[in-house]
Order: structure tokens, then C-alpha cells, then sequence
């Protein structure tokens, strides 16, 4: 019993670290893989015109290459069927639904009843959707905005570049090399049209890289403070009208992005750097485990909680609404903007 | 009656102009010539189906905010698609086969690009 335990895991520990069959194949012959239905031609070469044809023509070429009709006739007869059954499971579940409006749905119980009636009066936000997500279940969206922040230090974990020497600097896209098309080298400090063609690699023939886009930095003069005045105010205005901290957290990213592809990664340095990035994020991300946690010790004690909820409709009002919004919305805006720029450049 | 026929005027013209872009997106054979069909066809349509939603709506605060929309659209759209055509310009190592490529001096001029097609060689 002992020993067949033993020789199972032992199999197990052999698949898990990828030396020997499968525990379950072990002692069986190994098979020969199943005769395959069409002859597998090897892909002839694209000529460097290829981009040239037409669709009709390329999948042509793809038969020739790939197989014969059976298969294609297979695969498309399969894909309609697949999309025609999931059409019809869908139509099924919309079928299914209870009616529109009709009170006695499952959806209509007391939680409901307790938002639309007291929710104004028990959070002080006149979006009663704000109300819910940041007073009723705050702390699951403290939860979205860790997640938001853990993803965001787990790329700068993996991307950033800054620490390292300068020999690990092209770290993030290190099959540079020898790989025809996509080999592009992001330049240091000089926005999304920043792709200087790597040399012997057939891009050679290309321009030079052009750092100034006036066409792009003269829109982007106009429209970069509308958008981060639009951020802004939808994140400060969360409690009275539709937003909040998630959406104006990605207006303002977008701003910052668009600012860097504009005028360059170092324009966004001086108001955004690293160490804004991590100061802002976590110092958020700590302002809303503090007052959070106050409010639902205070609420679960049953003690005043001392944090007035102001007169409905107010732009001081909401009670914890407005900071907790202005939270969410750097640690978003944060991360959203340190995605982009680590993506492009390795570096915040 | 006036009011939706003038924005029928407007309208259908704007769902053709949207109809040729795609079209031509489906059509064209290079990457190059379907941005162009795409991005001059969107902002014409674009445009045209706002304006006679505007016309739809009245003088309110929704055709203000459809007037604020054709404005960020006439900004974004041929942005976005003169950036899209750069990137194609630069990382598309085939293209000079496909057209004739020149390029703008220091004066201002156009001139033929120079070009070493590094696939002749092999």
C-alpha cells in the first residue's frame, strides 16, 4: 500500500517537474500520433509582396500551404455551428429572464428597498450608485483598488529597468534580435513615435526617428487641459453626478498618456515620476484603509462616528464620499499611467 | 415633417459616407489605402449623422453636448489616423514596394526617398 503510494507520488513529482510520462502512461506503450486526415505541406515562403494581395488571395495561399478542403470545409461548417448554438443559448437565457420592471423579481428585496429609500439620507450623496460602492460596500472597493495597485507593482517588478545596470536596460523587449519586423527598439524618453529602426534588420531604409509631432502636440496642446480639468471634475464630482474615482482616475491617465506621446516621457516626469506614482498610490491606498476602517469600526461598535454627511446635493457632502472618490481615483489614474509607461518605456 | 426630413438630408448622406468607409477598409488592398479610406470617410459621416441628430433634437443642451462631440471627434479622429499611418510608415519594411515613398527636406520640399531595399541584396 506504502510502496504504491510512494511510486504514485513519486510519478506525480516526475510530471510535475516535466522528466518522465505521465503517472498515467506509465508502463504503456507510447502511441504513434493519430494519421492526420490531409497532408501537412510545409508553408511556402511569403514573398515580399504579400501584403499586396487581397484577402481572397491570402486565403488561397493558406490552402495551398496548409491543407486541403476538408479541412477548411470542417472548420468553417464547426464555426458556424458553434456560433449559431451559442446564439441560441443566449436567446435561451434572454427568454428566460423574469420580466422587466416587475416587482416581485429576485432582484427587488430589501437591499434594494433600503438603497433607493435611505440611501440619500444615510450617506449624504446624491448618486446613489456612489453611495453604494463607497459607503454600503466600501470595502470592496478598497479591495478592486488593491488589486489595481498589486497589478500595477507587480509589472514594475517585471518591467521596470531602472534598477538594473545599464546592460539589462532593453530588458523588456529582449527578442530584439533576430526577428525580422518586430524588431523595434523603444527609444529612451521620446513618446509612442519613438521607434528607431533597429539596424541590419530591414528597416533600415526607414527615416529617422522624428521626436517632434506637431500635428499630435498641436491637438494635444488644446486638449490635454480639457481632459485632465474633465478628470478632475468627474472624480471630485463623484457623489453628485455620474463617475466618480474609477472613471476620472482613467481621464486623467489618458491626459498624462497622451501628454507623453506628445511632448515626450520627460514632460510627465516633472509633475508624475516613480516616486509620485508610489508616494501617491500607497499614501491613497493608506488614507482609504484609515478612514475606512474608522467608519466601519465606528458603524460596528455603534458609536458616532463624528463624519458629517452635509446637506444632499452639496459639494462637501457625502461624508466620506469625496476623499475616498479622490483615493481611488490617484490610485487609478496612477496605475493606469505606470502600465502605459512601463509597457513603453521600462520606466516610469 | 421639415424637421425630419432635413435630418433624413443629413443622415443618409452620413450612413453612405460611413457605408464607403467600410467599404473601402474591406476593399483596399494596403494598409495605407485603407486608413485613407477609413479616416476620411469616418470624419465626413461622423459628421453628418451628428449634425442631423442635432437638427433632430432642437436647440437644447443635447445638441450641445452632439456639437461638443463632433468637435472632439474632428480633433481625435484624423489624429489618430495620421499616427496609425505613422507607425506603418516606420515599422513597415516592405512598403517602399508598394508606393512611392518621398520625403520632406529641410526646405519644405518633396523629394524621392532614397532608398536601400535591403531585400535586393539578399
Amino acid at each position: 500500500m506504502i510502496e504504491k503510494l510512494t511510486s504514485l507520488f513519486k510519478g506525480f513529482r516526475d510530471w510535475v517537474e516535466g522528466n518522465g510520462p505521465r503517472p498515467e502512461n506509465e508502463g504503456m506503450p507510447p502511441e504513434a500520433p493519430p494519421p492526420l486526415p490531409f497532408t501537412l505541406k510545409p508553408p511556402t515562403a511569403h514573398s515580399a509582396r504579400f501584403h499586396e494581395l487581397t484577402i481572397r488571395e491570402r486565403r488561397r495561399l493558406w490552402l495551398e500551404s496548409y491543407g486541403g478542403d476538408l479541412f477548411s470545409s470542417l472548420y468553417v461548417g464547426i464555426g458556424i455551428l458553434a456560433c449559431v448554438l451559442f446564439v441560441f443559448v443566449l436567446l435561451a437565457a434572454v427568454a428566460e429572464l423574469p420580466p422587466f420592471g416587475d416587482p416581485g423579481n429576485p432582484a427587488n428585496n430589501e437591499v434594494v428597498q433600503r438603497y433607493v429609500e435611505r440611501g440619500g439620507r444615510e450617506t449624504g450623496a446624491q448618486n446613489i450608485v456612489a453611495g453604494m460602492i463607497l459607503d454600503y460596500r466600501a470595502f470592496d472597493t478598497f479591495g478592486e483598488s488593491v488589486v489595481l495597485f498589486t497589478a500595477a507593482v507587480c509589472v514594475l517588478m517585471l518591467l521596470s529597468t531602472v534598477a538594473d545596470d545599464s546592460s539589462s536596460r532593453t530588458a523588456p523587449c529582449r527578442f530584439v534580435q533576430n526577428s525580422g519586423l518586430t524588431a523595434l527598439k523603444p527609444v529612451q524618453n521620446s513618446g509612442l513615435t519613438a521607434l528607431k529602426p533597429v539596424q541590419n534588420s530591414g528597416l533600415t531604409a526607414l527615416k529617422p526617428v522624428q521626436r517632434d509631432d506637431a500635428i499630435l502636440r498641436g491637438v494635444a496642446s488644446l486638449s490635454i487641459p480639457i481632459i485632465l480639468l474633465l478628470g478632475c471634475a468627474v472624480v471630485v464630482e463623484g457623489h453628485l453626478s455620474p463617475g466618480g474615482g474609477f472613471s476620472g482616475g482613467a481621464i486623467l491617465s489618458a491626459g498624462l498618456i497622451l501628454c507623453a506621446n506628445a511632448y515626450g516621457f520627460d514632460r510627465v516626469h516633472r509633475v508624475f515620476s516613480e516616486r509620485t506614482f508610489v508616494r501617491s498610490s500607497s499614501g491613497a491606498l493608506l488614507a482609504y484603509a484609515v478612514m475606512k476602517g474608522w467608519s466601519f469600526f465606528s458603524g460596528a461598535n455603534h458609536i458616532e462616528s463624528g463624519i458629517p454627511t452635509g446637506k444632499v446635493g452639496n459639494i462637501l457632502s457625502g461624508g466620506l464620499i469625496l476623499p475616498l472618490n479622490i483615493c481611488v481615483g490617484l490610485v487609478v489614474a496612477g496605475t493606469l499611467y505606470s502600465f502605459y509607461a512601463l509597457f513603453s518605456e521600462g520606466e516610469i | 415633417m421639415i424637421r425630419l426630413v432635413l435630418a433624413a438630408v443629413l443622415i443618409l448622406p452620413g450612413l453612405l459616407a460611413l457605408g464607403a468607409a467600410l467599404l473601402g477598409v474591406y476593399r483596399f488592398s494596403t494598409m495605407l489605402n485603407r486608413v485613407h479610406a477609413a479616416a476620411a470617410c469616418d470624419t465626413l459621416g461622423a459628421l453628418l449623422v451628428l449634425l442631423g441628430l442635432v437638427v433632430l433634437s432642437g436647440w437644447n443642451g443635447l445638441s450641445l453636448k452632439l456639437l461638443l462631440t463632433i468637435l472632439f471627434l474632428w480633433l481625435s479622429s484624423p489624429v489618430a489616423s495620421h499616427l496609425i499611418v505613422h507607425a506603418e510608415v516606420r515599422t513597415q519594411p516592405h512598403l517602399a514596394q508598394s508606393c512611392d515613398l518621398m520625403e520632406i527636406d529641410g526646405q519644405g520640399k518633396l523629394r524621392e526617398m532614397a532608398l536601400t531595399t535591403p531585400n535586393e541584396e539578399n
